[in-house]
């Protein structure tokens, strides 16, 4: 008896403190044009483990406390339930400003739509989404002509003919398809080289390893593999090497990760193509911060595209992290 | 009832009749208290923590767990696990948003667009034959549990990667020229401020709670749960109960399923990926054993929210994602560490009176004495 009674008296007691606590948050973002920079950027990206990503959050947020803002990091792993609940989060925390990496083309604009409902304006880097007017800038690399720039280093590596194969990125962003489209633009100029196995392998380097051992198994006599990313690329040379195939079969990448950086250097991987994530990221906080302050992003655009650099032996030695001299 | 209370007596001991003891209240009702705890922690770290709006907004993140968990209570008082339930709650989601793009016949030239209810009925219907095959599988082929729903884990998970080829099923919020709009109302709704899912999640707790405290169904899983051979030779259906749980948990995770695609009006095939796990975090946060027979639903909604509300906390602090991982996991050993501790028969900690009944069985380390009374009252 005592027990209920004091159950009851226990959540009596928190719903009237509760009430009596502020009730619901302001909306988040400052009003467009307030006119000064400061409050809480939140950036949310895709993977941390991938050092792409952790690309672009360290200078999201590096650039937003130079321009005097706090930040906070966020990593949804691809699942649209943990980017719609971080972003959440950063509604919660009152941001002024989202620099998001969306999950999905079509499974984010939710969560794009929550951001704009809360007055909170939103900066989309890397991946689009498929709805213009909601986010302020969509800055991505030019996957296309990036896309194309590889597969022409390919093929020079690779020879006019020959069998080769392709590992592709998660399906549901819309840079995998892209990416895969332009390599077989170029590709299909050149007749005699035949596409014999294509498998997804999501963007994750240990899965481009196993997917490789696959592939290598059912066709042994191919002279190229064109992978999607920089960690499927470093998969299948992995599995290359392990095979003893590594000199007969020439593998490409693309982003212009610092082990493929590496890896060109020993010899391993013919070429990458550096996404300029470092400029594009640092100009979506600037266009934030410009449209905190004066209402405007400076640019007239929404989908701004920054081409692709090739990244091969000639050029490598210039390379830093994720950019070039 | 009386104990010897030498000095503090009258009060301390209509209010204890059992006996005052700290260690044990704090032992019974430590999910509670760990709720509490993580309360204050978090909201004295941010002031964006404890306040109206952000708690019914973590409950709402906390609903879809919840309701998973209440699920997989039900199997593991059985003395089983169900592995499946992320991704049954999956295909749930895959095949509203396929029935939402409406079903085309080329052959005979027309286009079904069924009607939100009716989409929604088959979705849970989807959950309810994912859970049919595992029962069956479990009770009349005798597989165990943890390999039978593992498999369905990968099975369904196929499925669903297949419906869609990898693809999300966009804009489920319908057309109104197809007569199918109103998909999203279960995730973006409230209903005096409440959001509908943290409705749903009530309404379910409140159900399984009746079913195991009032209805007959709940004795016989309890029953089943301590010790199988004996529930089944005191007439007890065990088989016909293995199957109505582990239907009933495929049930709640297509209701999760449903749930989740209207928050984020587009269909997933990798939704759900690993909620089993936190869903079996919940129940055993909340006091249950994996070995069977012991749990109640207000342990495992108490766990599902210790969670959740941690895990939001530690994002709202900007606390980093691999201390997250950390400090979920802790949490979770933790639980399990207190549990082995409650149960352990020598220490006999205060439960409410009750006869002692024999020791059920030898197989389990952790299936204490005189406790099936306890825990049943819930």
């Amino acid at each position: 008896m005592f027990r209920k009674a004091a159950a009851a008296l226990a959540v009596g007691v928190t719903i009237v403190a509760l009430t009596g606590c502020s009730t619901g948050t302001d909306s988040g973002g400052s009003d467009a044009g307030s006119g000064e920079a400061g409050g809480l950027i939140t950036v949310i990206v895709n993977d941390l483990a991938n050092p792409y990503w952790t690309a672009e959050a360290d200078t999201a947020a590096a650039e937003a406390e130079s321009l005097g803002y706090e930040s906070k990091i966020g990593s949804h792993n691809g699942d649209s339930k943990k980017e719609s609940d971080l972003v959440d989060t950063a509604i919660t925390n009152k941001s002024v400003a989202v620099i998001l990496d969306p999950a999905d083309a079509n499974g984010s604009i939710g969560a794009v739509k929550k951001l704009v409902a809360a007055d909170i304006p939103v900066f989309l880097v890397n991946a689009e989404i498929n709805e213009e007017g909601l986010a302020q800038s969509q800055l991505v690399a030019n996957n296309a002509q990036g896309a194309a720039l590889g597969a022409a280093a390919w093929v020079e590596a690779v020879g006019p003919a020959g069998e080769y194969v392709e590992l592709t990125g998660r399906p549901a962003d819309n840079n995998a398809a892209t990416r895969s489209n332009g390599f077989a633009s170029v590709i299909s100029q050149y007749p005699d080289l035949k596409l014999v196995g294509s498998e997804v392998a999501n963007w994750d380097q240990k899965e481009g390893n196993e997917k490789m051992q696959s592939l290598l198994a059912a066709h042994p006599n191919i002279v190229g593999v064109i992978a999607g990313n920089d960690p499927m690329a470093l998969g299948a040379i992995a599995a290359l090497k392990a095979a003893g195939k590594l000199d007969q079969i020439k593998v490409g990448g693309f982003d212009g990760a610092p082990d493929a950086a590496q890896a060109i250097t020993d010899g391993s991987l013919q070429y990458t193509v550096l996404q300029p994530v470092v400029d594009f990221t640092k100009s979506a906080v600037q266009q934030a911060d410009s449209y905190i302050r004066t209402g405007e992003t400076g640019v007239d655009e929404e989908k701004q595209s920054f081409d692709c650099i090739l990244i091969n032996k000639d050029n490598v030695a210039s390379y830093g992290n994720f950019s070039i001299e | 009832m009386s104990t010897t209370q030498p000095a503090a007596p009258g009060l301390l001991n209509r209010m204890f009749p059992n006996g005052f003891d700290p260690l044990a209240i704090l032992l019974q009702g430590r999910a509670f208290f760990a709720l509490i705890v993580i309360v204050i922690v978090f909201s004295l770290l941010s002031p964006n923590y404890f306040n109206v709006s952000n708690l019914l907004q973590m409950s709402q993140h906390v609903a879809v767990y919840a309701i998973l968990a209440i699920g997989m209570l039900l199997v593991i008082l059985n003395g089983g696990i169900d592995l499946s339930v992320g991704a049954t709650l999956g295909l749930s989601g895959v095949v509203a948003g396929w029935l939402m793009q409406g079903v085309k016949i080329p052959e005979l030239g027309v286009a079904f667009y069924p009607s939100v209810w009716v989409v929604v009925i088959l979705a849970l219907a989807t959950g309810a034959f994912v859970g049919l095959i595992n029962g069956i599988l479990i009770s009349k082929f005798r597989v165990a549990p943890f390999v039978a729903t593992l498999g369905m884990l990968y099975v369904v998970r196929g499925v669903a990667l297949l419906i869609t080829n990898g693809l999300t099923y966009p804009n489920l919020s319908g057309d109104p020229e197809f007569g199918n709009e109103g998909f999203d109302w279960l995730g973006f709704n409230n209903l005096f401020g409440v959001p509908i899912g943290v409705i749903i999640m009530i309404v379910i707790a409140i159900g399984a709670s009746l079913l195991l405290n009032k209805a007959p169904f709940g004795r016989w899983l309890y029953a089943s749960g301590g010790n199988e051979r004996a529930a089944e030779l005191s007439g007890i259906p065990v088989k016909r109960v293995k199957v109505r749980v582990y239907v009933l948990s495929g049930i709640c995770a297509s209701i999760a399923g449903v749930i989740i695609a209207s928050e984020l009006t587009s269909a997933n095939p990798t939704s759900g990926q690993n909620f089993e796990l936190t869903a079996i975090a919940a129940v055993v946060i909340g006091g249950a054993s994996l070995a069977g027979g012991r749990g109640t639903v207000r342990g495992t909604l108490l766990g599902a929210f210790v969670i959740g509300f941690l895990s939001d906390g530690l994002v709202i602090v900007g606390v980093s994602e691999y201390w997250q991982m950390i400090f979920n996991g802790a949490v979770i050993v933790l639980a399990v560490l207190l549990n082995a501790i409650t149960y352990k028969p020598k220490q006999r900690l205060a439960t409410p009176s009750a006869p002692a009944t024999p020791p059920t069985s030898d197989r389990a380390p952790d299936t204490g004495v005189g406790a099936a009374a306890g825990k049943i009252a819930g």
